[in-house]
């Protein structure tokens, strides 16, 4: 199963990529409430979140992929001049962190989103995950038209793969992102984790990532509620990051540059093992 | 005391799913069941041949159909074929006409692909009507293992199948109870060992039940090599763990 550790940049053993999934007041919103009270999980990230994963990235020198929805990024565009200042990647996540069926509105909201990043940090996003993992026949053609390389939103594989496409068009690559395990959300709202059960879980992933596929991708949401927010879960998540980034062999990326790289060496991205 | 951890897998991939929307249309959160056909089933395998251990598949017939080659890949390693139904119908409602039709083609598919003829079934969604038991007895099936009801197996008469064997399962020794409530990993470990020790201390019998999916299942490495964990610790108490046919001279 162990695969060469030449598949990675820099002879990465394990390549790991830490997306934030900043889901601001917009998912509140979307949902039709406002983000007042006890509604207000959301606005932890853009009060308190965001800047303590800003601080804590800078620390341990890791490039990071914090994905936005549109209307975040139109309220609070600072927030996200920070985040592209600091030299991390952008995705975008939906307007509103739709999990519904969006039908023929879901290019023009895919385009508003793509367009308030460029508007706020003058960036251009070529990564999308899927707001609570939903997506329709209409989204990777539109992601393909505003020039959007990956997404981010499969779960049915341990490593990167190739969308099969249409041939002469340009690569399109799926970064897998396991929502079971290496999702802070789903556990901490469905599974009622203690942040100490959470770290134990992730180093278990990673001992048997490290002897699998050596691609590890952790999703943090920096809001209250079930994110990583408040500090004795930002905490473990900063115990996990030195921890993994001490082992050798160990290279942190953000999904922009996962997805260029496996672009420029596709032999090694040939999807299913069966 | 003899002990016995019968170990049984469901064979679960995108049928759940596609039983609401065609294959083609279910993405993301809807198409965990992919990672069965990915890699999961295959790394299942691949963990129970390290370990020369053999197991019980209950196979739905659409998975089958599915994953052929993997089927006899399954049957050649000495695994047991087992059926579970057509295709992630809920037995409680079906027709007694629509009923016999699904768990005979089932069967035939299975015996054909896989060489084996299944003498046990599980309900794709644990449930049953009242003539399914009557159904299989007729099928030629020797147990069932859909109910929850015991702690031991147990005759079937009471239902019209005189001759059959209920081998109920263990919902803590069953891996979707736990992760498919996203419970993290440590304390799912917990469940399994507290849920196997009070078994074994009480009537040294037991059911397990795997699914190759990264979601609800194993399927995940890390996952596994957990399971790895807790089947040696059923070892060390003493608990032969084998396939659910090889279980039922000794009832």
């Amino acid at each position: 199963m162990s695969q060469p550790a030449t598949r990675w940049p820099q002879d990465a053993r394990v390549a790991v990529s830490v997306t934030i999934h900043v889901d601001g007041p917009s998912s509140a919103i979307g949902k039709g409430t406002n983000a007042l009270g006890k509604h207000s999980w959301g606005r932890y990230a853009i009060r308190r979140g965001v800047p303590r994963y800003l601080d804590m990235l800078d620390r341990l020198g890791i490039p990071g992929t914090f994905f936005c929805c549109g209307y975040d990024v139109e309220t609070w565009p600072q927030t996200y001049r920070d985040i592209a200042n600091a030299g991390h990647e952008i995705g975008t996540h939906g307007y509103h962190h739709e999990g519904w069926d969006l039908g023929d509105a879901e290019p023009a909201l895919l385009e508003r989103t793509h367009q308030a990043v460029i508007d706020a940090t003058g960036i251009s996003p070529v990564g999308w995950c899927s707001p609570s993992g939903r997506k329709s026949w209409r989204t990777i053609p539109t992601l393909k038209r505003l020039g959007y390389i990956y997404d981010a939103s499969e779960k049915d594989l341990d490593e990167p793969y190739f969308l099969p496409g249409v041939p002469n068009e340009a690569p399109f690559v799926i970064v897998p992102n396991n929502t079971v395990s290496l999702d802070d959300a789903p556990v901490y709202r469905m599974g009622q984790a203690l942040a100490s059960e959470m770290l134990d879980m992730w180093r278990a992933e990673y001992a048997a990532i490290r002897e699998a596929e050596g691609y590890l991708h952790l999703t943090i949401h920096p809001i209250a509620g079930p994110g990583s927010g408040p500090p004795c879960r930002a905490a473990i998540v900063e115990t996990f990051l030195r921890e993994i980034a001490a082992d050798q062999g160990t290279h942190f990326m953000t999904l922009e540059t996962m997805a260029r790289h496996c672009i420029s060496a596709p032999q090694f991205w040939n999807g299913a093992k069966a | 005391m003899s002990r016995t951890l019968v170990l049984t897998v469901n064979v679960v991939g995108l049928g759940p799913e596609a039983t609401e929307a065609p294959e083609s249309e279910l993405f993301g959160r809807f198409a965990h069941g992919r990672y069965t056909y990915n890699i999961g089933m295959v790394r299942l395998l691949d963990f129970l041949a390290a370990r020369g251990q053999q197991a019980t598949f209950f196979w739905p017939a659409t998975e089958a159909a599915r994953m052929p080659d993997l089927l006899r890949r399954c049957a050649a390693e000495g695994h047991e074929i087992a059926s579970m139904g057509w295709g992630f119908e809920d037995h409680a409602s079906l027709q007694p006409a629509a009923e016999i039709d699904l768990l005979t083609r089932a069967h035939a598919l299975l015996e054909q692909l896989s060489g084996q003829t299944p003498i046990g079934f599980r309900a794709p969604t644990l449930t049953l009507s009242q003539a399914t038991l009557p159904m299989l007895k007729g099928l030629g099936y020797r147990y069932d293992s859909s109910f929850v009801d015991d702690d031991q197996p147990y005759p079937l008469d009471e239902f019209g199948a005189a001759g059959m064997t209920e081998l109920p399962y263990a919902e803590g020794l069953h891996d979707e109870t736990h992760f498919g409530q996203r419970i993290a990993q440590p304390r799912v470990e917990q469940f399994f060992v507290e849920t196997l020790d009070g078994l074994m201390a009480m009537g040294g019998w037991g059911c397990m039940s795997l699914t190759p999916r990264g979601d609800m299942g194993v399927g995940r490495l890390a996952r596994l090599t957990m399971v790895g964990r807790i089947l040696d610790h059923a070892r060390d108490q003493g608990a032969r763990i084998i396939p659910a046919r090889a279980a039922l001279g000794a009832v």
